[in-house]
């Protein structure tokens, strides 16, 4: 079942230019010239209940832009949103009950005071039932692993002890949707790691629909199954994230340890070399030809080692980037 | 728990996490009560200032003690964090929630306000019995009770009018430096520093079209003894007016200041 569907959504944002230094901020102060950017431009997705969806690209596509529109912060320009019969800009209550947007760079916990009288306020603004409040607020703190700082205060608390509190702050309610926008920005790996652990389990569980934004690849790679890439406020892609690869020419590495006196330009014949490490190659072929090719390897050089290994995903992503970028 | 109650509690927790703050904040106080008794025993020593002022010496010590504490009760400082979050986009995380940002801002005030409130009025009562005993004030239950009504409707009013001044970072990114001055102007007009009135009747008569002294210098004349029933009474509705008025005003600005928020973005 569809929860989430957008339809030729766009955002135009006006600005004002400013030629450089004092000059400049003089001659705005009689004139001022308006200029339009379209950070979204139709874009058009649908989620289905109880999926993961990573919204990617590179910063200024558009991202946060689209999640404020879906979550009804901002008004959009043109284009239609409907999130399970709600239209999110109308605002009205009865929607705001069924999501939760958690920001990686914005705070909503109190500033001075711990987690838990937070968790509180918002079990009231909710109007969570008692019982079902103390029982989410166990349950999440033991999986989140926090149950030992719920009484400090929140500017005493690390910055991935904070993203823990915000999205257990936003799952009091136990929303239907969560829009996470970059929730592991700034993290070591090892709270990535545990922030991305919660969220799978998370969504197995509650079977929350949820639309996640992040730079990290390897938070994308771990949660969703689907992709939905924007650039210059534009789709460019919307499928499964195993088929990025595909899509990108089905291109394998090889990687090749040669004895040492073998002259490493001899693979180029091979296929396209993308990288000399001393003695180790790394070799672009395509996926048909793979076969072939490393048995001519092995048959006609000195191989010590060798390896095969997919394109990394970041890199298909980035050519859908910059492709997008060039054309 | 009504949330409300709630936001009202978080804000008599944060208060208490910054005491030390607040008794800081209240040597400036002192300081301005210091200079202005110099200021009043030279100029009531030397000349006839009683004539031009209309207040006995009594009076304009009785105002001068009151009223910087009164002006300290009816005090903000919410406006600079609803500038920042119409600045930062602070103002997201209540879009998303079912609250209301004004009732969220006023309860959070009002708890903020408590501990301060309990803190103040003992000094006022120190002051005010001091008054009694050394400066002559008559004072009678009746009073202190009605004081007690206007100083909290005073604390409301000061509340919108300053929420209203706070919105006007929708149209305005930066006003923070703003805030000073208009809380330094608001201050003086609402008669927390001098009564205002003792520039004449016509200046007084324009004062009290204005809602500014309603917060301050109605609530401390009341103590002062220089209004009968039907002007307390006129005062009263006077700041139950105003306070309407701002509400009201509060929200078409709210409205129409979210829509270009939402259409420029936080």
């Amino acid at each position: 079942m569809e929860i989430i569907k957008v339809e030729h959504l766009k955002k135009e944002f006006t600005y004002y230019k400013k030629a450089g230094g004092l000059k400049g901020s003089f001659q705005n102060l009689f004139h001022r010239e308006a200029l339009v950017k379209e950070a979204v431009k139709d874009v058009s997705f649908s989620v289905e209940k109880g999926e993961i969806i990573g919204l990617l690209g590179p910063n200024g596509a558009g991202k946060t832009t689209t999640l404020k529109m879906l979550s009804g912060i901002l008004y959009p320009t043109a284009g239609n949103v409907d999130i399970d019969g709600f239209v999110p800009w109308e605002r009205k209550n009865e929607f705001k009950r069924r999501f939760s947007i958690v920001m990686g760079q914005k705070n909503q916990l109190w500033w001075d005071l711990p987690a838990c009288d937070s968790f509180y306020l918002n079990k009231c603004i909710y109007d969570v039932d008692d019982m079902e409040y103390k029982k989410t607020v166990e349950e999440l703190a033991e999986l989140l692993d926090v149950k030992d700082l719920m009484n400090v205060q929140v500017r005493r608390l690390s910055l991935g002890e904070r993203m823990k509190m915000e999205i257990l702050a936003a799952l009091i309610h136990k929303p239907e949707i969560l829009f996470l926008d970059e929730p592991t920005i700034g993290l070591d790996i090892i709270s990535q790691q545990k922030i991305r652990d919660f969220l799978h389990f998370y969504n197995e569980q509650k079977k929350t629909t949820i639309i996640l934004t992040s730079h990290y690849m390897r938070d994308i790679e771990a949660l969703c199954s689907r992709a939905v890439i924007i650039n210059q406020g534009q789709l460019v892609y919307d499928g499964q994230l195993e088929d990025i690869n595909h899509l990108m020419g089905d291109k394998k590495l090889l990687t090749i340890k040669c004895n040492a006196n073998a002259d490493p330009e001899l693979l180029s014949a091979y296929g396209k070399v993308r990288e000399i490490k001393g003695s180790e190659v790394v070799l672009e072929v395509s996926k048909g030809k793979l076969k072939e090719t490393a048995s001519g390897i092995l048959a006609n050089l000195p191989v010590e080692d060798f390896n095969v290994t997919e394109v990394p995903l970041e890199e298909s992503i980035a050519l859908i980037f910059q492709k997008e970028v060039a054309s | 728990m009504n949330p409300y109650r709630c936001v009202f509690q978080m804000g008599m927790e944060k208060s208490l996490e910054y005491r030390a703050n607040f008794f800081l904040s209240l040597l400036s106080t002192v300081f301005q009560i210091i200079m202005q008794v110099f200021l009043w025993n030279y100029l009531y020593g030397n000349s006839d200032a009683g004539a031009v002022t209309g207040y006995t010496y009594s009076q304009i010590m009785v105002y001068t003690l009151l009223a910087a504490m009164v002006s300290k009760l009816v005090s903000t400082g919410f406006e600079y964090e609803v500038n920042e979050d119409i600045k930062n986009g602070g103002l997201n995380k209540y879009l998303v929630r079912p609250v209301h940002y004004m009732s969220y801002r006023y309860f959070s005030f009002l708890g903020e306000k408590i501990p301060q409130l309990m803190l103040l009025l003992l000094i006022a009562a120190a002051l005010v019995t001091f008054s009694v005993l050394r400066l002559g004030l008559v004072l009678s239950i009746g009073r202190i009770l009605v004081f007690l009504a206007a100083l909290v409707l005073g604390i409301t009013l000061n509340f919108f009018l300053f929420y209203c001044v706070a919105l006007i970072s929708f149209w305005l990114t930066d006003v923070n430096l703003m805030f000073g001055t208009v809380s330094v102007v608001i201050v003086v007009i609402s008669g927390g520093i001098f009564p205002m009135d003792i520039f004449g009747e016509k200046f007084a008569f324009v004062m009290g079209l204005l809602p500014f002294g309603y917060t301050t210098q109605f609530p401390s004349n009341i103590i002062n003894g220089r209004f009968d029933t039907v002007q307390i009474a006129t005062g009263l509705l006077c700041q139950l007016f105003w306070i309407v008025l701002l509400f009201f005003a509060g929200k078409v600005m709210w409205k129409r200041g979210l829509h270009r928020f939402a259409a420029v973005g936080g």
